[in-house]
């Protein structure tokens, strides 16, 4: 039998960089022609729609745009319920929604500043520990 | 615009199958009953509709408008599945008007029903890497919209719940909605938390029913149906989906702001925000009202909020919004709301709305929006 292994959520989206994934960093494209960032994978830039793209490492920080505490999460979700989802803004541009860890409800602000939690999720079919990319306050 | 409408469209009758929970019938039923209700309300032969669209969500077997019309006589006409997400009805709409308005068809068929099962709306598959991040859930979308709504207008909690309030008491009037209670503002914010700062009644239910309508070319109406001055004209038909937006304000994910469509609806309309006497809107959470109200430049950006709290959108307000009860409290399933829509308007230019007829309507406008950036606006005149 292999040996399970930790692996990212969405691997055009994080890139681990240790066995653990306790390490790792934020994976985007940016437009050659009118400099736009996105997260994950795009095959045209969404603006200008020019296909020369190139693939950046974002920020692992970001600013919460918006949040809201899930109380019934729909089918899928292995984690914690009620969990604080956040919509947070890379100093790239693009949001990254995702769960807001360690934070006590009467923390949350928007426009605090967070940082990337990677955190396992869930287990694949073969019983690989899927690691997603998730945020926390960041330290002062 | 690019194509241009050859011809007047005209809606000649709309029909409903109540929207509610019937676990005794099955999808094909509700549509059913809506499209015979139609056709009935436009004194239309079925043997005589040329062309059908019927918009629909969730898959619950293939070929559903087929299995649907087939039990009232097989025409041998076209029949087309629409699936547009939460504006799937109003895109089958949006197909029959501009087929014949191209003069491709003289007398179409729209219609849509839904299903929808229980628990919280999700967008993706169930094995979409998109749950194990927890990001996809319909409510939680309409949630981070609300709390970033309220940090940028400093609109308090209140004023979306009072959207619910309202959606109730219209709902009260009308036979067909899921709900016919109505609820304290109080009641509204205490009942049980969905995704903070949206409650329970500031969430549409998951919902059952049908709608259908009949539209025709205004030069052809003779062929098919008797002139009984009931019939509403199609002055806009737009469709559009995202476009790129900056940061800030204007992001999609905060704000699903339209404005290509209707800007292509006052333009090929000739008709503005301030021409519209009563107005549906896509309500599937409290705050969808306050940001399509603003969206559709009927109130200024920011300004939704204190439109609800002044009681202008009520029935008997100055923009009477979702007089039937809307997605909130009429109920909400996905293909058939957009047309549920368009039943609303036309019952209420044509004076037929009995306890919640808003007073002397001359033009009203649909917007539906849907998964994919995806909006839908039609107006409708007198
Ligand atoms: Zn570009």
């Amino acid at each position: 039998m292999s040996e399970k292994k930790r692996i990212p959520v969405v691997p055009s989206r994080l890139k681990l960089l240790n066995e653990e994934g306790t390490e790792g960093v934020l994976l985007g494209v940016r437009c050659r022609r009118c400099g736009e960032h996105f997260f994950g994978s795009v095959v045209f830039c969404q603006n200008c729609t020019s296909g020369d793209l190139g693939p950046v490492e974002l920020s692992n920080h970001g600013t919460l745009y918006s949040y809201t505490i899930v109380r019934r999460p729909p089918d899928g979700w292995r984690g914690n319920v009620p969990y604080i989802l956040g919509q947070v803004e890379l100093p790239e541009g693009p949001h990254v929604l995702s769960e807001v860890v360690d934070c006590p409800l009467e923390g949350l602000k928007v426009g605090m500043a967070l940082e990337l939690a990677l955190l396992v999720g869930g287990e694949d079919a073969e019983g690989n520990e899927i690691v997603v990319y998730k945020w926390r306050q960041a330290k002062p | 615009m690019a194509v241009k409408p050859q011809r007047e469209v005209v809606v000649l009758g709309v029909g409903l199958h109540p929207f509610g929970r019937f676990p005794e019938k099955d999808l094909t039923q509700l549509a059913q009953q809506a499209v015979v209700e139609a056709l009935k309300d436009a004194s239309v032969g079925w043997n005589t509709v040329q062309i059908a669209y019927f918009g629909h969500v969730y898959y619950q077997g293939m070929s559903l408008g087929e299995a649907t019309l087939r039990g009232l006589g097989l025409t041998g006409i076209p029949i087309v599945n629409v699936e547009n997400a939460c504006s799937s009805g109003s895109t089958a709409f949006w197909q029959a008007y501009w087929g014949i308005a191209t003069g491709l068809y003289d007398l179409a068929l729209a219609f849509g029903a839904e299903k929808v099962p229980k628990g919280p709306v999700a967008v993706t598959a169930e094995d979409s890497p998109e749950r194990l991040i927890g990001a996809d859930h319909m409510m939680a979308g309409y949630a981070l919209r609300a709390r970033r709504y309220m940090e940028e207008y400093n609109a308090p909690s209140e004023a979306l719940a009072q959207v619910s309030v309202k959606a109730h008491d219209n709902a009260a009037l009308n036979p067909y909605a899921q709900y016919n209670k109505t609820f304290t503002l109080a009641e509204v914010l205490e009942s049980r938390p969905i995704a903070d700062p949206l409650t329970l009644y500031q969430c549409c239910p998951t919902s059952e029913g049908g709608s259908a309508a009949v539209l025709c070319a205004r030069d052809a109406i003779k062929n098919f149906a008797p002139d009984n001055g009931r019939h509403v004209t199609v002055a806009a038909a737009a469709l559009a989906t995202g476009t790129y937006s900056v940061r800030g304000a204007d992001h999609p994910a905060l704000n699903p702001y339209r404005k290509e469509a209707s800007d292509q609806a006052y333009e090929m309309s000739e008709l503005g925000p301030e021409d519209v006497d009563i107005v549906q809107v896509h309500d599937a959470a409290t705050i969808g009202e306050v940001q399509q109200l603003e969206a559709l430049g009927i109130v200024p950006r920011g300004e939704g909020w204190v439109a609800t709290q002044t009681g202008r959108t009520r029935i008997s307000g100055d923009i009477p919004t979702n007089t039937d009860g809307g997605l909130l409290a009429m109920g909400h399933p996905f293909g058939a709301s957009g047309i549920r829509m368009i039943h609303e308007i036309v019952t209420q230019l044509r004076g037929e709305a009995g306890p919640r007829q808003v007073k002397d309507p001359k033009v009203g406008l649909a917007h539906c929006s849907g998964a994919g950036d995806v909006t839908t606006i039609h107006i409708l005149k007198k």
